[in-house]
Parts: structure tokens; C-alpha cells; sequence
């Protein structure tokens, strides 16, 4: 019974437009973002730059911090988190006061006006004076480093640096969690030729480009299932069905399960096809370079990365809707793709992985940071497979209750009411 | 006049308070995500086009909701006020309250030492909303399904934020971050287009059931 009602669900949702268009906008956000991909080429001897690296070394996350706070405190503009979330925050003239006297006592910088200068010579040293003023330069310089002030300590540092992030209200770049982030030096060809064995030893190239795919398809794909699992869910009630369907002899869970399945199925399928493009890249790649590549990487990858969000937005999207018999779960879910998607911009580079629906890694390098976070992120996906089996379950229960005439929250509570008094 | 004014009151007490509801939550929970205090002109562009805005797609596509169901549309399209009538009133009545919400916001703004210019910054991010809303009324009417009537405003805004200016050109809605106005015309444009024909759309459906 099961199979057959999937088979039929698979059927029905492939006559669905909105499967289409969903199909439609993966095509679309895989040809915007990954249809000009290119494979690395190793790196040269005497490249111009090889990229960034974070270190550990406390002179060096000095500089950097002190750096951030001669920046943002010139724009008198300052990047939060306070809840994982992009915040700017501009501070009120006493506020400021206090930041510029922690930036006189750790860095010896005086003023907004010499803080600005110090910028100005930074930028001026490393492109000539002309190219000081033009702010898209700026994008591709090194950052702004600061040298302490004589004598201050790495102790006193985090103590100011704990009161600055303090006033700014909480996840600023002067916090413990982040000042270590600031602290990014320069690559040298050693390590860029250090990252690039990684992708094709460790990633055997396809791992790493398999993870830029994930990244990109995590975004849409954490809120276009629960469009197609409203749509399902409301459809019986539309076309007039649910209280036919409700009499069948079929249990409410082989009904609800056969449709979940079908929905994961039938929005993993497209995602998979799409996968062959970057991987036949690979291939070609990896035969003419002599590489071992993994076929299976983006199938693991989809899985293992992606599988998890299309399961958790089906199940909220079938829940809710099952629930409240409206599209609430589309507001609900874009609600949780907004918070989650600019709660996780501060994490791109990978490594970081949290408890963020839709965990992100936008580059094909650092294979050492998937590693160290892997733990973390194979906690994470395996939370939201079981919170989404959990929602199903939920699911099923709510759509028995209805079949045995509860829980009908559109009006049909009051009615009951009434007709009981 | 009296007519309409009715249509309006029945919109206001049973069909759109659950949704200025949603709105209004969005709008209060806005501190705590972004920053509403001494922002700067660019930073106060983007907490209104980014964030605010989104309430034109939560107020707007729901306008032909209360006709869902089938038998209550036949019911309707068998009275003697046109339907394009009601859809009007309603839609400009959410378009009063998104004014009002924004306006109120912008306010609560200002209070809060941002500097910006409040009357362009009004009308572009109004503009934004009718626009996502627009494109919401546009294909709920055209597919007769809610879900697709929110779909294609979020996906909208999703793409324009990974990357759409290179492809979305004078409909970019987030260029008033950058100073740019020009855009809003074209957006403006788009949205009057996209709520007449939504509701054309939707009543030659009506046309074609009630034959």
C-alpha cells in the first residue's frame, strides 16, 4: 500500500506546477551562481596573492582587533551579531567617547582624525597615494593592522576589548568569539599550496567542489520545500477530497509518509541531476590532471549536506499545514530562512557550522575547517533529521485526530460548540 | 461610497487583521535583528528595504483569500457588485495600512537619531512593498493558488539579495543603499501593472465559472 501511494504521490507532484516551478528556480540559482564555475589551478611561485589564513598568535589577533576598531571607529559604523544576526550599530556621543579612549589606551590613537590618518597611510603604503581614497581598492588590500600601545598587555587588551564589545552590545568583533576571526594573515605559497593538496588529497577535488554545490542549493532549498508541501497539504481540502480521503481504509500513516517520501524524493531528484554538471568538470578536470577524484562525492555530499533541510522544511511545511489548514507554515518558514540566512553571513568561509538550518562553506578550499567543524556539523544535520521524523510523526497524529473528526480548527470548533449548547 | 466603505469594514474585521497582526510583530521584533538607532542614511536604506519592506508580501497577496473556496466565489460573482470592485477596496485599503505602518516606522526612526531623508525613503520603500505585493496579487490571480502568490514575491527577494542586481537591472529593489532612486519609477511602474493585471486575471477566472 505504501509504495503504490507513493508511486501515485510521485505522480501527482510531478503534474504540480508548483513542483515545476521550484524545479525552475533550482535551475536558475545553479546557472547564477555555479554555471561559470572553474576548477583551481595549482599555485604558482610568485602569484600576487594566495588568499588569507586565520592565525592564532596574540601580537597578530592584537593588531587585527586594534586594526577593526580604527576601521569601524573612522566609518562611526559597527558590524554586530548580537543574536548570530547582521546588526549595524551607531553609537551615541558618549558611547563613542569611551570607544575612542579604549582605542587611545590600546593603540596610543588619539582622535577620530588621527585614527583616519593612520588608515589613509596604511592604504597608501601598500598601493601608492592615489589609489588611498578609492574604496573598491580597498576590497582587495590587506586589512588594517594597528601596533599596540607600549606596554599594554594581552590580559588589559581583552579586558577593553570585552567592555567595547560590551557597549556595542554584544557579538562585535572585540568579543572572545570573534577576535580571534580578525586575526588573518596573509597566505604564503607554501600555505596555498598546503590548502590546494588538501582539496585534492583529502577532497580528492570533487569533496571540495561538492561543498561550494551544497552551499549555493542549501540557500533555496531551505525554504522551496515548504512551498511544495503546503501546496500538498492544502490541496485535498481545495479539490473538495479531505473528508473522502478520510475514509479510506489506508492508516494515516502510510498516507502521510507516502507523501513525505514522495516530496523528498521527487526535490532531491533535480538536485542530483544538477550535480552532474560540476562533477563532469571535475572529472574532465581530475582525468587530464592524473587525479583520483571521487565520482560519489556529490551523492554524499547531497545527502549528507542537503537531504537534512529538504526533510526539516517538508516536515515544518506539512506540519503546520496539516495543523492549521492555512499557508502560515510559508510566513513561519520564510520568517526562519531570513534569520538563519543572515545569522550565518559571518560564517562563510566554512568551519563554523552551528545549528544553522542551512550551514554554509562558500569556498571550494579549507578542507581543514570542514574537518575540525565535522563533528558539529554531522550533530547538526542529524538534529534537524530527527526534529523533522519528529514533525512527521506529529503530522501523522494531527491527520488521525482530523480523520476521527477533531482538531478541524477552520470553523469547525465553533460550530461544534454551538451546535453542542 | 457607503458600499465601499462596507467592503472595507468587512476586509478590516475578518479578513486582514491575522496578517497586520504578522506585520505589526515583524515591525516590533526589528530590534532586536537590525539596528533602528543612529543609523546613517545607507544603513537606514537598508533596514527599510531589506527588512521593513517584507510586509508587503505578508499584507498584499492575501486580497483574493477570502474567495478561495469555490462555493463562496460563486456565491459572490452571483451579486450584483463587481468583483473587481472588491478586490479595488481591499487592495487599496492594505495599501493605506502598509502607508500607515511604514510611516509610523519611519518615525519611530527619526526618534531614534537615524539621518536620512524621510519623504524619498517613504515613497521608495512603499514602492518596494506594492512591488513585492504586486508580484504576490499577480500570480495568486494568475495560478489561483496563495502558495505561488507568495512564492514568487520571496523568491524575488532572495535572488535580489544573491547577486540580482546583475540581472534584475532597473527592478534591483535594494538601490536606494546605494542613492539610487531611478529604479523605485520602474518598480512603481511594475507594481500598477502587476495589481491590475492580478486582479484582470483573477476576474476572467470569475468570468469563465460564472459561463
Amino acid at each position: 500500500m505504501l509504495g503504490q501511494l507513493f508511486v501515485r504521490e510521485c505522480r501527482q507532484t510531478a503534474k504540480s506546477l508548483i513542483y515545476w516551478l521550484i524545479v525552475l528556480i533550482l535551475i536558475f540559482d545553479f546557472t547564477t551562481q555555479l554555471g561559470e564555475m572553474e576548477i583551481d589551478e595549482e599555485p604558482q611561485p610568485g602569484q600576487e596573492s594566495y588568499g588569507y589564513r586565520q592565525s592564532e598568535d596574540p601580537d597578530i589577533i592584537m593588531r587585527s582587533t586594534l586594526g577593526q576598531l580604527t576601521e569601524e571607529y573612522v566609518r562611526e559604523n559597527y558590524t554586530t551579531y548580537p543574536i548570530g544576526f547582521y546588526k549595524n550599530v551607531t553609537l551615541n556621543e558618549k558611547d563613542d567617547a569611551r570607544i575612542g579612549q579604549i582605542l587611545e589606551e590600546t593603540a596610543g590613537i588619539a582622535g577620530r582624525e588621527s585614527a583616519e590618518q593612520v588608515r589613509e597611510e596604511w592604504y597608501a603604503a601598500q598601493n601608492g597615494q592615489d589609489s588611498a581614497d578609492n574604496m573598491e581598492n580597498m576590497m582587495y588590500q590587506e586589512p588594517l593592522k594597528v601596533k599596540p600601545a607600549d606596554g599594554l598587555t594581552y590580559e588589559h587588551f581583552t579586558e577593553l576589548m570585552d567592555e567595547a564589545d560590551k557597549i556595542l552590545g554584544g557579538g562585535s568583533n572585540y568579543g572572545k568569539e570573534y577576535r580571534e576571526k580578525n586575526a588573518q594573515v596573509p597566505m604564503t605559497y607554501e600555505d596555498a599550496v598546503k590548502e590546494y593538496g588538501a582539496l585534492i588529497e583529502e577532497d580528492r577535488l570533487t569533496g571540495g567542489y561538492a561543498r561550494l554545490f551544497c552551499d549555493y542549493m542549501v540557500i533555496f532549498l531551505g525554504i522551496l520545500p515548504v512551498f511544495l508541501a503546503v501546496t500538498r497539504g492544502l490541496r485535498d481540502r481545495r479539490s473538495m477530497m479531505q473528508e473522502l480521503i478520510y475514509t479510506r481504509k489506508c492508516s494515516s500513516l502510510t498516507v502521510m509518509v507516502s507523501r513525505y517520501l514522495a516530496m523528498l524524493v521527487m526535490l532531491t531528484l533535480p538536485v542530483l541531476i544538477l550535480s552532474l554538471n560540476p562533477l563532469l568538470k571535475c572529472m574532465s578536470y581530475a582525468g587530464k590532471a592524473g587525479i583520483a577524484a571521487d565520482t560519489l562525492a556529490f551523492v554524499k555530499y547531497t545527502f549528507g549536506w542537503l537531504f537534512p533541510t529538504i526533510m526539516i522544511v517538508s516536515a515544518l511545511g506539512m506540519f503546520l499545514t496539516e495543523l492549521t489548514d492555512t499557508a502560515a507554515a510559508v510566513l513561519v518558514q520564510g520568517a526562519w530562512w531570513f534569520i538563519a540566512v543572515f545569522g550565518g553571513v559571518d560564517r562563510l568561509s566554512g568551519g563554523m557550522y552551528g545549528w544553522n538550518p542551512m550551514p554554509r562553506h562558500n569556498t571550494e578550499l579549507n578542507w581543514q575547517g570542514f574537518h575540525d567543524g565535522f563533528a558539529q556539523l554531522a550533530a547538526n544535520r542529524l538534529f534537524y533529521m530527527a526534529a523533522a521524523l519528529l514533525l512527521v510523526a506529529l503530522t501523522v497524529f494531527i491527520y488521525s485526530q482530523k480523520r476521527k473528526g477533531r482538531l478541524h480548527i477552520r470553523g469547525k470548533i465553533l460550530a461544534n460548540r454551538k451546535s453542542k449548547s | 461610497m457607503e458600499r465601499y466603505w462596507q467592503i472595507e469594514k468587512v476586509n478590516l474585521k475578518y479578513h486582514i487583521p491575522l496578517h497586520v497582526l504578522i506585520s505589526v510583530l515583524l515591525l516590533l521584533i526589528s530590534p532586536f535583528l537590525i539596528g533602528v538607532a543612529n543609523l546613517g542614511a545607507q544603513d537606514t536604506a537598508k533596514a527599510l528595504e531589506m527588512y521593513v519592506a517584507l510586509i508587503g508580501i505578508v499584507l498584499l497577496p492575501p486580497v483574493f483569500l477570502p474567495e478561495q473556496n469555490h462555493d463562496i466565489r460563486d456565491l459572490i460573482y452571483t451579486k450584483y457588485l463587481n468583483g473587481t470592485a472588491i478586490y479595488l477596496v481591499r487592495i487599496l485599503g492594505n495599501i493605506l495600512l502598509m502607508a500607515v505602518l511604514l510611516g509610523l516606522y519611519i518615525g519611530m526612526l527619526a526618534y531614534h537619531g537615524c539621518e536620512f531623508p524621510a519623504g524619498k525613503y517613504f515613497c521608495g520603500t512603499l514602492t518596494e512593498m506594492l512591488f513585492l505585493g504586486g508580484l504576490g496579487v499577480f500570480f495568486y490571480g494568475l495560478c489561483d493558488n496563495l502558495v505561488i502568490g507568495y512564492m514568487a514575491p520571496i523568491v524575488y527577494y532572495i535572488a535580489a539579495i544573491g547577486g540580482g542586481e546583475k540581472y534584475m537591472k532597473m527592478f534591483y529593489p535594494f538601490s536606494m543603499v546605494r542613492g539610487s532612486y531611478g529604479e523605485k519609477v520602474w518598480l512603481a511602474f511594475g507594481a500598477v501593472i502587476l495589481v491590475i493585471g492580478g486582479v484582470w486575471l483573477r476576474c476572467r477566472r470569475k468570468r469563465r465559472l460564472v459561463r
